[in-house]
C-alpha cells in the first residue's frame, strides 16, 4: 500500500512572545511537527507496517520553515520511507485552500497512492479543513474523525468518533482521511531510527515544479491578535497547611 | 443581500445558528432534513427547504444538494453551519463544491464587503480575523457565539422541498453505535465547574474531585488529557480551544498546569481558583486564587471544610 502522510511545521507555541500590541512574535520560535500531525504519521507507519511491501511517503508545503534539517530528521526519524517538501515563498502563510491545492498537485507528482492521511487540525491555524479539502479536490471519498483504520482489499474500513455516535465506514481506496488525536499513541524515535533518519530521499520540489497554481484565495487573513487579558486578582498562597487551605476555602465561600 | 442559509446535524443548534443569521441581515433560509419546519421558522427563518430524510443516508451525502440549492438562488450567499464534527466535513465539501472559502468555529460573524469571521489560532494564544473574498461564504459556528431569538411559534415562512442529488463517491456505512463514555452534560451553560487535570494520578481518585464539586454544587470538568489520551472523562467535559469554553461564575482547576490552549477555554470564568503543587505553574497567572499544594491533601481538606 503507498500511503503519504501530510504534516505541517509549525512555531513551537512555549516560544512566540506577544508583543505590546498584541501581535505575535514568531521570529524565535523554533519549528516543530505539529503536534496532531505526529498521529497522522504514527497512523501511517502502523498501517504500512501491517500491509506488505507498503511505502510512506511524508509531504509537506510551505515556506522556509520547511528548510530546517532538523524537522526533516524529526519526521523522517518516525517512519516514512521519504519525505517531499514543497517549499515556495508563495506557500509562506498559505490559507486552507491554497494549502489543500499545493498538496494535491503535489501528490499528482509524487505519483500513486493508495491512502492519505492527514492530522485533525494544524498547530497554528487549526482550520481542521485541509484535508477534507484535498480530499474533495482530488475527488476521492474523503472523511474527518477517524479514530481507528483497518486496511483491507482496495479498502479500509474505519471508525469515526462523533460527538455522540461512532459510525464503522468502509472506504474504497483511494482516498484522504483524518485522524483524530486518540487514534494511536505516537512513538518516540529510537537512536537507531534517528539514524537511519539520515539516509532517507528528501524531495524538494517548488510551486512551479507540481504545476501548482496560487492567488485567487478565497480567504484572507486580516489580523493575528492575542486576545486581551482578563484582569486577575492573582492572590497566590504557598503551602498546603491546614490554615492556609481554610483562608483559601474561606475566599471560595466569598464567591458562592 | 447576501442570501442567508443555515444548516446543521443537530436540530438543537438551529437556534443559535438563525441568531447568527439574523444578524448578518437579509431574508433566512433554514436548510432542514425531514418535514419539520415549525421550529426553525419559530427561531426567525424566513424560508424552510426541506431536504429528503432517509436513515441510509450520512449527513455529507446532502452536499450536493445543499450546493445545487444555494447556486440556484444566486450570489452573494453565506452558509453558516453548526462546527460539529459532520458539519466541518460538510462545510469543507461545500467549498470546493460552490468554490467557497471556509472558516471553521468561528466565535463570531459580520457581514459587508465579504463576510468576516474571527477564530482561535496558535492553540488559542491569539484571535485570527478571516474575510471571506469569494462569492459563497462557509462558515461553521462555535456553540455559544449567538444567543437564540425568543422563540415565537406564530411565525410562519414559506417551505419549499429539494429533491435529492446523490454525491458522486459514497463512503457505505456498515454500522451505526451510540458512543460510550458520551454524556449530554453541557458545562459551557455550568455555573460553577471543578476540573481537574494531570495532577490526578488514578481514575479512582476522580472520587475526591467529584466530592469536591458535589460540595460545591459544581460541574466536574478537566483538562483535554483527562478526556482525551486517559479517557477518565467524557469529551464533552474537557476545557479549552478544542474543548468547552465556559462561562461559570467559579472555575476551580485542580492539578492543571494551565497551557493557554487550556485557559482559552477557563478565562470565560468570573472568579478562577488554582491548586497546584508547582508554584511556577502558568496557572496562577490566569488565577484570582491561588494555593501552592497537593491536590491529595488540598482537595480532601476543602471538602471537609465545605460540608461544615
Ligand atoms: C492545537 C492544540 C489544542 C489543544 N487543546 C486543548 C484543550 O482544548 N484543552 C486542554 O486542556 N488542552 C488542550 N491542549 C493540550 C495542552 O497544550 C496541554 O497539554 C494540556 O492542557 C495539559 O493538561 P494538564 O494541565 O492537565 O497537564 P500537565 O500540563 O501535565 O499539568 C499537570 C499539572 O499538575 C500539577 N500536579 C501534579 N501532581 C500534582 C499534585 N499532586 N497536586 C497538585 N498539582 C499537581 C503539575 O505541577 C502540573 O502543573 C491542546 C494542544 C494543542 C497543540
Ligand atoms: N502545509 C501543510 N503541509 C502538509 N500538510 C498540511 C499542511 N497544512 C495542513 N496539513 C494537513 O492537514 C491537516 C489539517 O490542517 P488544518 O486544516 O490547517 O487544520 C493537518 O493536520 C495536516 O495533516
Amino acid at each position: 500500500m503507498n500511503i503519504v502522510a501530510c504534516f505541517k511545521l509549525v512555531p513551537e507555541e512555549q516560544d512566540i512572545i506577544v508583543n505590546g500590541d498584541r501581535t505575535l512574535n514568531l521570529e524565535k520560535a523554533t519549528p516543530k511537527i505539529s503536534l496532531y500531525d505526529l498521529n497522522a504519521v504514527e497512523a501511517a507507519t502502523e498501517l504500512a507496517a501491517a500491509m506488505p511491501d507498503s511505502k510512506v511517503s511524508a509531504l509537506s508545503v510551505g515556506g522556509k520553515i520547511l528548510e530546517n534539517s532538523k524537522a526533516r530528521k524529526d519526521i523522517l526519524s518516525r517512519g516514512p520511507d521519504a519525505l517531499y517538501a514543497v517549499i515556495d515563498p508563495a506557500l509562506e502563510s498559505a490559507l486552507p485552500r491554497e494549502t489543500a491545492a499545493a498538496l494535491a498537485a503535489a501528490v499528482g507528482k509524487i505519483g500513486s497512492y493508495d491512502l492519505i492521511i492527514c492530522g485533525e487540525g494544524s498547530g497554528d491555524l487549526y482550520a481542521q479543513q485541509v484535508g477534507l479539502l484535498l480530499g474533495s479536490l482530488l475527488s476521492v471519498p474523503v472523511i474527518n474523525e477517524v479514530s481507528k483504520i483497518t486496511a483491507g482489499d482496495g479498502k479500509v474500513t474505519v471508525e469515526r468518533t462523533l460527538e455522540t455516535e461512532v459510525e464503522v465506514l468502509e472506504v474504497p481506496l483511494p482516498a484522504v482521511v483524518c485522524v483524530t488525536a486518540d487514534i494511536n499513541t505516537p512513538k518516540i524515535p529510537s537512536m537507531k531510527a534517528i539514524l537511519a533518519a539520515g539516509k532517507k530521499p528528501i524531495t524538494v520540489w517548488s510551486v512551479t515544479d507540481i504545476g501548482a497554481s496560487t492567488g485567487g484565495a478565497p480567504v484572507v487573513m486580516q489580523s493575528i491578535l492575542a486576545p486581551a487579558q482578563a484582569d486577575r486578582k492573582k492572590v497566590i498562597v504557598e503551602g498546603d497547611s491546614d490554615d492556609k487551605v481554610a483562608a483559601f476555602v474561606e475566599s471560595l465561600r466569598k464567591v458562592l | 443581500m447576501s442570501k442567508i442559509w443555515v444548516f446543521s446535524d443537530m436540530a438543537s443548534r438551529y437556534p443559535e445558528l438563525l441568531a447568527a443569521a439574523a444578524s448578518l441581515g437579509g431574508d433566512v433560509n433554514a436548510l432542514v432534513i425531514g418535514t419539520d419546519s415549525a421550529k426553525a421558522f419559530s427561531y426567525g427563518a424566513t424560508t424552510v427547504t426541506q431536504l429528503p430524510a432517509d436513515e441510509s443516508r450520512m449527513i455529507e451525502d446532502y452536499v450536493p444538494t445543499i450546493a445545487k440549492c444555494v447556486t440556484a438562488s444566486g450570489t452573494p450567499a453565506v452558509v453558516l453551519i453548526s462546527a460539529t464534527k459532520r458539519g466541518k466535513a460538510v462545510a469543507a465539501k461545500l467549498g470546493i463544491a460552490l468554490n467557497a472559502g471556509v472558516i471553521n468555529d468561528a466565535s463570531s460573524v459580520k457581514g459587508g464587503d465579504g463576510v468576516t469571521a474571527t477564530h482561535m489560532v496558535f492553540g488559542g494564544l491569539a484571535v485570527g480575523t478571516e474575510t471571506v473574498k469569494s462569492a459563497v461564504a462557509v462558515i461553521t459556528m462555535g456553540s455559544g457565539a449567538f444567543e437564540p431569538l425568543p422563540e415565537d411559534a406564530a411565525r410562519k415562512g414559506d417551505v419549499v422541498t429539494a429533491d435529492f442529488v446523490p454525491p458522486p463517491v459514497s463512503i457505505k456505512c456498515l454500522e451505526r453505535r451510540a458512543k460510550q463514555n458520551s454524556s449530554s452534560v453541557d458545562i459551557g451553560k455550568a455555573r460553577r465547574i471543578v476540573s481537574i487535570g494531570r495532577g490526578l494520578k488514578a481514575q479512582e481518585d476522580l472520587a475526591m474531585v467529584r466530592d469536591l464539586a458535589s460540595a460545591l454544587d459544581a460541574e466536574v470538568g478537566c483538562s483535554r488529557p483527562i478526556a482525551e489520551g486517559e479517557n477518565w472523562l467524557e469529551r464533552e467535559r474537557y476545557v479549552g480551544v478544542t474543548g468547552v469554553q465556559v462561562k461559570a461564575d467559579l472555575y476551580v482547576a485542580l492539578g492543571i498546569s494551565g497551557q493557554i490552549q487550556h485557559m482559552v477555554g477557563a478565562n470565560g470564568a468570573k472568579t478562577i481558583f488554582a491548586v497546584n503543587k508547582d508554584k511556577n505553574a502558568p496557572i496562577f497567572q490566569y488565577a484570582d486564587f491561588g494555593l501552592v499544594g497537593d491536590i491529595y491533601k488540598v482537595v480532601p481538606a476543602m471538602t471537609a471544610l465545605l460540608r461544615k
